[in-house]
């Protein structure tokens, strides 16, 4: 405000940086205000919580003074490393949240497509509305439903199968190991699929009708516009979300995982937090959970900045 | 966690504030509970509660067990968040060791006479490495020991399956299985569904009613993960999970589940489930201590007495001479405490003292004199067939008398008393067999006994240390490790050993072998360590 204002130079093409900015803070200081409250929610909830950390370097005991606690450095960490388990939790943990990620997404997307597709008007809110319910039931009812269903003692999934004369004997889904991830996918799937779906409804709502036009009249048919206008068209979001759900690759899961279970399956079904309560809280090393979920946290912060580059160098949108 | 603890410790405050601002309101004390089982929240006003409020003046607002208890312990001490008084099977002393219960010593020594006269007999074990007493374990016997109806533990076989072999004496795990398959392949469905042959529980932490087995084949009462066998006049501390034993047990459970009479779903259902597939009288067969199929048999009892569990101590091998009674102990490491979050603790001391008193507990286990109870001329209590009826209700017993809400995890009485009455109404002696339901006297007719407990050896042999599994292992600990190793084992490999093709069971049965046996180490090392120092201080 110091500096003279040459009269013939439009006042937002000033060169001075510093000026602009007090400028342009001064110009939305009711959208500034606004975003405080959200900016102070997170340095408390996200921010301050990371103090917490130091309790990975510690053999913390509940009880004790801060000062009190034996500080260890870096056993936790190498005791976690050295943990056989640990390597079986990090390939059951990718598995289950790759296999939702791919599956959850690829059906949310498809399920948009041809909602999108479907002229009648009650049908489409109809099966909209069907198609996200199972979203708002939490895991617990949910995981009793799929292990009814999957039962051996009169289950629906085993009495289709016999009725159609797929299978002789009754099959224990929940007792294969190596089925376990496909049921955590397919569970997932159902619960959130039309969950997953409204965004991209919403994303292909905003696409412009004159490219469906210009593609009919181009001599475009029903897939032909799918493939080359709604698809290109939402593909920021997909891009966008995709980014975002990188970073939860690693923490994925609990409830799920923890309710459908069973020792049978429990090689292929321990993920990381279910691994960070029995190894950790429930053996009181606090310290050892707060080094696994620090490893976690890192590790969450490498795929969505590696991602998110991998998209900016594909020319593509991004989030950061 | 980390990012939750902020929270908890506000709510914590926050609760905290509002329990205390509840005592003085209203007069009466409040006193919050936490108890590590899973009991529905109280109904407000029972027989036996509303007397107890009125005497005492206090108000207790319980929290009863949702889910998992080591879960919860390890949360609950995590976030700090306590109530007055709590007690959490057998990871109370998880609280102690947290610095979160406060010595009961001075406590009772002031405000308690009750506590010090009937549980002098236990006090030395009680005492924590520190001298300190934290805890008063349920059950306390302060004169001698009671006879019960039914043995703490057995193989248990449905009446219809006796009954039509001609009532045999079961004594090796060959019989009993030939009994359950032979019944099987006659009746191929009951009640409408189909025949569950033998069910065997492996619901998280109650997968006990599976792994002890070896130890019980092997003639040993409950130890727990391990056995300490006298050799040279001392106890030593062995393993069995991989015993001949052991063996034995997977590979017959292994053919019977090829052959269908194992339950297709045995490993995969929850402990409801268990009991719901009991209570219908479709299982001819499990193995469990009895406390855990207790609800089950009472719904038989009421519903389908046809069907009821009749438990036989069976052994692997003729040979053998099984001890599979407890000799009556107490639960010297659990029991209720009080922890530092109280603001009344002589409060607290004092309602508890009430609650073990001998009047209280007749109230309590026997109900009102005169309603729920009669007294003979010798002084003897007995009740009348209507109060009988009253009292096989387990829905009425805990919901309108409420004694189960202020008996189960609190401390209380057993054995029998001075005057020759037993505290619980079902070990009153004489009355065992006469009280029992025509089902149940039929089958002891047959018999020949007066309760099911003749069926098994008396538990005569001494062992000062029993049981080894009230030993807790240090949190945290190696051995500790080693321990949540062990059973991570077992839960991979028994479903697997079991479920596995008959011509592969040698070959899981080897990798469980070869998996487990590293990881005992430890964990014999700190039992062999208590067990020693109980021989010699107990």
């Amino acid at each position: 405000m110091n500096t003279p204002v040459t009269p013939d130079v439009p006042v937002e093409t000033i060169p001075s940086r510093k000026k602009s900015f007090w400028r342009t803070l001064l110009h939305q200081k009711a959208l500034l205000l606004m975003s405080l409250p959200f900016v102070i929610h997170v340095i408390i909830f996200k921010y301050v919580p990371i103090w917490g950390w130091t309790l990975a370097f510690q053999n913390y005991w509940p009880g004790k003074k801060f000062f009190e606690q034996a500080w260890v450095g870096f056993e936790n960490f190498r005791w976690l490393f050295r943990d056989p388990i640990f390597y079986q939790v990090l390939r059951n943990t990718l598995a289950m949240s790759i296999i939702q990620l791919v599956f959850g997404m690829t059906s949310s997307i498809i399920l948009a497509l041809i909602i999108n597709e479907v002229r009648l008007v009650f049908f489409k809110k109809t099966a909209q509305t069907i198609s996200y319910l199972p979203h708002f039931i939490s895991w617990v009812v949910a995981a009793i439903l799929g292990r009814d269903a999957l039962s051996t003692d009169g289950g629906i999934v085993n009495e289709i199968l016999m009725k159609l004369h797929i299978i002789k004997e009754p099959i224990m889904f929940l007792g294969i190991p190596k089925l376990f991830w496909w049921i955590i996918g397919a569970s997932y799937v159902w619960k959130e699929v039309g969950w997953g779906a409204i965004i991209y409804l919403a994303a292909i709502a905003s696409v412009d009708p004159n490219l469906y036009e210009a593609a009919t009249i181009d001599g475009a048919g029903r897939l032909r516009r799918i493939w080359h206008v709604t698809i290109p068209s939402i593909q920021p979001i997909i891009v966008i979300i995709l980014v975002m759900n990188m970073g939860f690759l690693l923490s994925s899961g609990f409830e799920q995982q923890y309710l459908l279970q069973n020792g049978r399956v429990i090689d292929y079904a321990r993920v990381f937090t279910i691994y960070e309560l029995d190894y950790g809280i429930k053996m009181m090393r606090y310290s050892f959970a707060t080094a696994v979920g620090i490893f976690r946290s890192v590790v969450s912060l490498v795929l969505v900045f590696a991602t998110n580059y991998i998209a900016k160098r594909l020319g593509q949108e991004r989030l950061l | 966690m980390k990012r939750k603890n902020l929270f908890l410790l506000l709510l914590m405050v926050l609760t905290v504030t509002a329990a205390s601002a509840l005592v003085s309101a209203q007069g009466t004390k409040v006193f919050t509970l936490f108890w590590g089982e899973p009991l529905p929240d109280y109904p407000g006003s029972t027989i036996v509660g509303d007397i107890i409020e009125k005497e005492t003046g206090v108000k207790l607002i319980r929290e009863g067990l949702v889910g998992d208890l080591e879960t919860k312990v390890g949360l609950m001490i995590a976030s700090g968040d306590l109530p007055d008084m709590l007690i959490a099977a057998h990871f109370t002393s998880l609280f102690k060791d947290a610095g979160m219960l406060i010595p009961l010593n001075d406590l009772v020594e002031k405000h308690a006479p009750n506590i010090k006269r009937l549980y002098a007999k236990h006090w030395e074990q009680l005492k924590q490495e520190d001298g300190n007493v934290y805890w008063l374990p349920i059950q306390a016997i302060p004169y001698g020991p009671d006879e019960a109806k039914y043995p703490e533990l057995g193989f248990f076989i449905n009446k219809k399956v006796l009954k039509e072999a001609g009532w045999p004496r079961i004594k090796t795990l060959d019989q009993y299985f030939e009994l359950i398959e032979n019944y099987m392949k006659k009746h191929p469905t009951l009640n409408g569904g189909k025949t569950i042959g033998y069910l065997t529980l492996f619901d998280s932490w109650r997968n006990f009613a599976t792994t002890n087995v070896p130890q019980h084949l092997l003639g040993y009462p409950n130890e727990g993960e391990f056995v300490p066998v006298l050799e040279n006049g001392k106890y030593v501390v062995r393993q069995y999970h991989t015993s001949n034993a052991a063996y034995a047990y997977y590979k017959k459970l292994n053919e019977m589940y090829n052959k269908g009479v194992v339950d297709k779903e045995t490993f995969v259902m929850n402990y409801d489930q268990y009991i719901e597939k009991i209570s219908s009288g479709r299982v001819l067969g499990t193995f469990n201590q009895y406390w855990q199929v207790q609800e089950a048999q009472e719904i038989l009892l009421r519903d389908d007495p046809e069907s009821i569990l009749v438990p036989f101590p069976v052994v692997l091998d003729e040979l053998i001479e099984e001890y599979q009674r407890d000799i009556p102990y107490i639960q010297a490491t659990q029991g209720m405490s009080i922890t530092t979050a109280c603001k009344d603790p002589v409060g607290a001391i004092k309602f508890l003292d009430y609650i073990i008193r001998e009047e209280t507990q007749h109230l309590i286990q026997w109900g009102i004199k005169g309603v729920h109870y009669e007294v003979d001329e010798n002084g003897l209590f007995y009740r009348t067939e209507e109060q009988k009826k009253l009292f096989l209700d387990p829905d009425w017993r805990r919901d309108v008398f409420g004694g189960p809400y202020f008996y189960n995890s609190f401390p209380s009485l057993r054995g029998i008393d001075q005057n020759g009455n037993s505290f619980m109404p079902d070990r009153q002696p004489n009355l065992i067999y006469s009280d029992s339901q025509p089902s149940e006297k039929e089958v002891m007719d047959a018999y020949g006994i007066k309760a099911f407990t003749e069926l098994y050896n008396k538990p005569t042999r001494e062992k000062k240390y029993y049981p080894l599994w009230t030993i807790t292992i240090p949190a945290g600990s190696a051995a500790h490790i080693e321990q949540t190793r062990m059973k991570d084992v077992l839960n991979a490999y028994v479903p697997r050993m079991v479920m596995s093709k008959p011509k592969n069971f040698d070959k899981v049965w080897a990798e469980y072998v070869k998996a487990i046996s590293p990881l005992m180490k430890e964990q014999i090392k700190v039992y062999q360590e208590q067990i020693d120092w109980r021989m010699e201080n107990w």
